[in-house]
C-alpha cells in the first residue's frame, strides 16, 4: 500500500474553492457476518469546483459503488456525504431525484439515450423533471447541442446516430441543466480510440469552460487526460492524488 | 412523453387496447339492445291501446302447474262485463283455434280468433281494404272471415283477396276484409290469423265446450278511459269472483284481469333483466380487457427497466414515474374506449338499419363505458406503475 486514505485536506483550503463533493469516512457494506462484503471502508475523500478526476481501480475494487455514492444513486452504509456542500447521505429518494436533476448530469458507457425521441427531446428530458417550460426547454437543448457540436441533428433519433454521436447527446443531455458536475461512467468504453479521443477532448473543453467532471475509467490512455486520479482497491483509496504522468508507476 | 412511447410501440399498444374496445364495444352494443327491445316492446303495447285489459281463465300459477283452468269463462262473463261493469265501453270475448285455410291450391296453417265486432275497437285493429265483420254477420253466423296480411299473400299471390273464398274443415268463407300489417308479437302474429264471428267459430269448429255455455279463452276489454283501467280492473274481478261463486275471501281468483299496464311492466322487467344480463356479460369482457392492460404494463415495466433507470437518474422521481406509467394505462385503456364506443355506436345504428329494434344509443351507457374504462386503466396500471416507481435506479440502470 502506497499511501494510507489521507484524511482530507480540508485545512488545505488555500483556494477558496467550493467543495463539490467531500467524502468523509464513507463505508458500503453488502450481507451480513459471514458474507459481509466492504465495497467501500472508510473511505474518503474531496473534489473540488473546476477538477478533471478519473476514479481508477481493478473491478470489485469499489470503484463503481463509489460512483452510485457520488451520484446519489446509491445509500452509504455508514458516513457522510456533502455534495455542492450539502449533506445529502440520509435524504429521501423524492429529494434524491431532485439533487440528481439539478446538480449532476450522468454521461453512460451505453449512452442511455430514449429510442423513441430525438436528440433534442432527449436533452430536453432533465428539463421536464425540473419543470422548465417548453418553450425554454427546447431552446436549451438547442443551445446545448450546439455545444457538443451537435446542433446540426437536432430531430435524429438515436438510431439514425453513430456511436460517438449519441455520446455526444448525451453529454449534452448532462450539461442542460447546468449541474456541479459531470459524473461519467466508463464514457469511451463502447467507442473506437478516434471517437474516443473526440469525446475526451469534447471532455476536456467543457472542464476548460468551468464544469468539474469526474469519470470512472479503467483505461490509462483516457485517465491520462484528467488532472487527477483517485486510486481504489479493495474498497479502500490507495491513492487520491495521482498524477495522470505517474500512472506508469502505479501501472 | 407517454404517447411517444405508446405510438412507438403501435402493435402492442393495439393489442392491449384490443380488450377493452371489445369490452366497451360489447358494453354499448348489448345495453343498446336490451334497451332498444325495451322500448320495441313498449311501443308495441302502446300501439294495442293502454285502456285495455285482458281477462284471462286461470290463474298464471293454475297455468304454471299445466292444471286445467276450472271454472273456465264462457261468453256469459263477456256479456256480464260488458252490461254490469260501468268502467267498460268495449268488450271483445276471444277463442282461438288453428287450422288449415285452403284457396285453390295453396295452404297455410293460421290461427283463428273467433271474436265478435268490438275486437277491432278495443284491440285497435285495423282492415287495410274491405272491412271487419259486424254485428250483423254474428247474428247470422255467417261464413266470412277478415284475413291477416300474410294469410292474404300465402293464399291468394295474386292480390285483391276480398270477395275470395277460403276453405276451412270442408267449408266456404267468403274473405271480407284484410287486416293491416302489424308484425308478430309476443308469440301471436296478427298477419298469420284469420277472423271470423264467434258465433260462427262455435257453431262450426269449437262447439259449446263448457258446461255453462262457450268457453272462452280471453275477454278483452276496453275501458271508458285511461283514468278508469284500475276502476275497471277492480270491478270486473269482483264481477267475476260472484259469478264463478269464489265466495270464500281468502279464495284465489280463477280468472286473472290484466291491464296493459300490468303487461308493460312484466315485459319491462323481463326486457330490465335482459339488458342487465347483457351488460353484466359486456362488463366481463371489460373486466378481461383490464386485466389485459395490467398484464403488457407489468411487461413493459420489464422491458423498460433500463428507461426507468435512466429516468431516475436524470431527476425523475418515483411519484414522477408513477404518474407516466399510470398515464399511459389510461391512455391505452381511454383511447380503447372511445375506439368501442365508436364500434359499438355503429353497430347499434347498423341494427337500427335492418331491424324493427330501434335500439338507441343510450348517452348514459356512454358515459359509463367510457368512464368504467377510464377507471380499469387507472385500477389496473397503477400496480405496473408502482413496480415501476419502486425500481431501484441502480439495478435498473444495470440492466443493459
Amino acid at each position: 500500500m502506497i499511501t494510507t486514505n489521507a484524511i482530507a485536506p480540508i485545512s488545505q483550503s488555500s483556494d477558496a474553492k467550493r467543495e463539490i463533493v467531500r467524502l468523509t469516512d464513507v463505508c458500503k457494506y453488502y450481507g451480513q457476518d459471514d458474507t459481509l462484503v466492504k465495497a467501500l471502508d472508510d473511505v474518503s475523500f474531496v473534489i473540488k469546483e473546476g477538477e478533471y478526476c478519473a476514479i481508477m481501480g481493478a473491478s470489485g475494487s469499489g470503484k463503481s459503488t463509489c460512483m452510485n455514492i457520488i451520484g446519489c444513486l446509491d445509500s452509504s452504509t455508514s458516513g457522510q456525504y456533502f455534495l455542492d456542500e450539502e449533506d445529502v447521505s440520509d435524504m429521501e429518494e423524492r429529494d434524491l431525484a431532485g439533487v440528481r436533476n439539478l446538480k449532476i448530469g450522468f454521461v453512460f458507457q451505453q449512452y442511455h439515450l430514449l429510442a423513441q425521441l430525438s436528440a433534442l427531446e432527449n436533452v430536453m428530458l432533465p428539463m421536464a423533471y425540473a419543470n422548465v417550460r417548453p418553450k425554454e426547454q427546447k431552446e436549451r437543448a438547442a443551445t446545448a447541442l450546439e455545444r457538443v457540436a451537435m446542433g446540426h441533428r437536432l430531430n435524429n433519433r438515436p438510431n439514425q446516430m453513430s456511436g460517438g454521436q449519441q455520446q455526444r447527446v448525451a453529454i449534452a443531455r448532462a450539461i442542460v441543466n447546468n449541474p456541479v458536475m459531470l459524473l461519467a461512467d466508463e464514457p469511451t468504453g463502447a467507442l473506437d480510440s478516434h471517437t474516443t479521443a473526440e469525446v475526451m477532448e469534447l471532455f476536456g473543453e467543457l472542464n476548460t469552460s468551468g464544469i468539474t467532471v469526474i469519470m470512472v475509467t479503467h483505461e490509462a490512455d483516457v485517465a491520462r487526460n484528467t488532472q487527477r486520479i483517485i486510486w481504489f482497491r479493495d474498497g479502500q483509496i490507495v491513492n487520491d492524488r495521482l498524477s495522470p504522468s505517474d500512472l506508469n508507476h502505479v501501472l | 412523453m407517454a404517447g411517444k412511447t405508446l405510438a412507438a410501440n403501435r402493435l402492442r399498444s393495439t393489442l392491449t387496447m384490443l380488450g377493452i374496445i371489445i369490452g366497451n364495444a360489447s358494453v354499448i352494443l348489448m345495453v343498446g339492445v336490451g334497451q332498444g327491445a325495451q322500448k320495441y316492446a313498449s311501443q308495441q303495447f302502446q300501439s294495442l291501446g293502454t285502456d285495455v285489459i285482458f281477462v284471462i281463465t286461470g290463474t298464471d300459477n293454475a297455468r304454471r302447474n299445466v292444471i286445467a283452468p276450472p271454472n273456465r269463462l264462457v261468453l256469459a262473463d263477456a256479456e256480464a262485463i260488458a252490461t254490469q261493469v260501468p268502467t267498460v265501453r268495449s268488450v271483445a270475448p276471444q277463442i282461438n283455434g288453428s287450422e288449415l285455410a285452403i284457396a285453390g291450391n295453396n295452404t297455410k296453417r293460421a290461427t283463428l280468433i273467433g271474436t265478435t265486432d268490438s275486437y277491432a275497437i278495443v284491440r285497435n285493429a285495423e282492415v287495410s281494404s274491405g272491412r271487419f265483420f259486424n254485428e250483423e254477420d254474428i247474428k247470422r253466423n255467417a261464413r266470412v272471415v277478415t284475413i291477416g296480411a300474410a294469410i292474404a299473400k300465402e293464399l291468394f299471390p295474386q292480390g285483391s283477396s276480398v270477395g275470395q273464398t277460403v276453405r276451412i274443415r270442408g267449408t266456404s268463407y267468403e274473405v271480407i276484409g284484410i287486416m293491416s300489417e302489424k308484425g308478430a308479437f309476443l308469440g301471436t302474429n296478427q298477419d298469420d290469423t284469420i277472423f271470423l264471428p264467434i258465433t260462427t267459430m262455435t257453431n262450426r269448429l269449437t262447439g259449446k265446450t263448457s258446461p255453462y255455455g262457450v268457453a272462452i279463452g280471453v275477454i278483452n276489454v276496453s275501458a271508458t278511459s285511461n283514468d278508469n283501467v284500475d276502476a275497471a280492473q277492480f270491478q270486473i274481478s269482483n264481477l267475476l269472483r260472484l259469478r264463478h261463486r269464489t265466495s270464500d275471501i281468502n279464495a284465489d281468483d280463477t280468472f286473472t284481469v290484466r291491464t296493459q299496464q300490468d303487461a308493460l311492466e312484466i315485459v319491462g322487467n323481463i326486457t330490465g333483466a335482459l339488458t342487465i344480463l347483457l351488460a353484466a356479460i359486456a362488463g366481463i369482457s371489460l373486466f378481461v380487457g383490464g386485466i389485459g392492460i395490467m398484464n403488457i404494463m407489468l411487461v413493459s415495466v420489464t422491458e423498460r427497466t433500463q428507461e426507468i433507470g435512466l429516468r431516475k437518474a436524470l431527476g425523475a422521481s418515483p411519484s414522477d414515474i408513477l404518474t407516466q406509467f399510470t398515464i399511459e394505462a389510461v391512455i391505452l385503456s381511454l383511447l380503447g374506449g372511445a375506439i368501442g364506443t365508436a364500434i359499438g355506436i355503429s353497430g347499434i345504428l347498423l341494427i337500427a338499419a335492418v331491424s324493427p329494434l330501434q335500439a338507441g344509443v343510450s348517452i348514459g351507457a356512454i358515459c359509463l363505458s367510457v368512464g368504467v374504462s377510464g377507471g380499469i386503466g387507472l385500477f389496473f396500471g397503477i400496480f405496473p406503475a408502482r413496480q415501476a416507481a419502486r425500481l431501484d435506479p441502480i439495478v435498473a440502470l444495470r440492466s443493459i
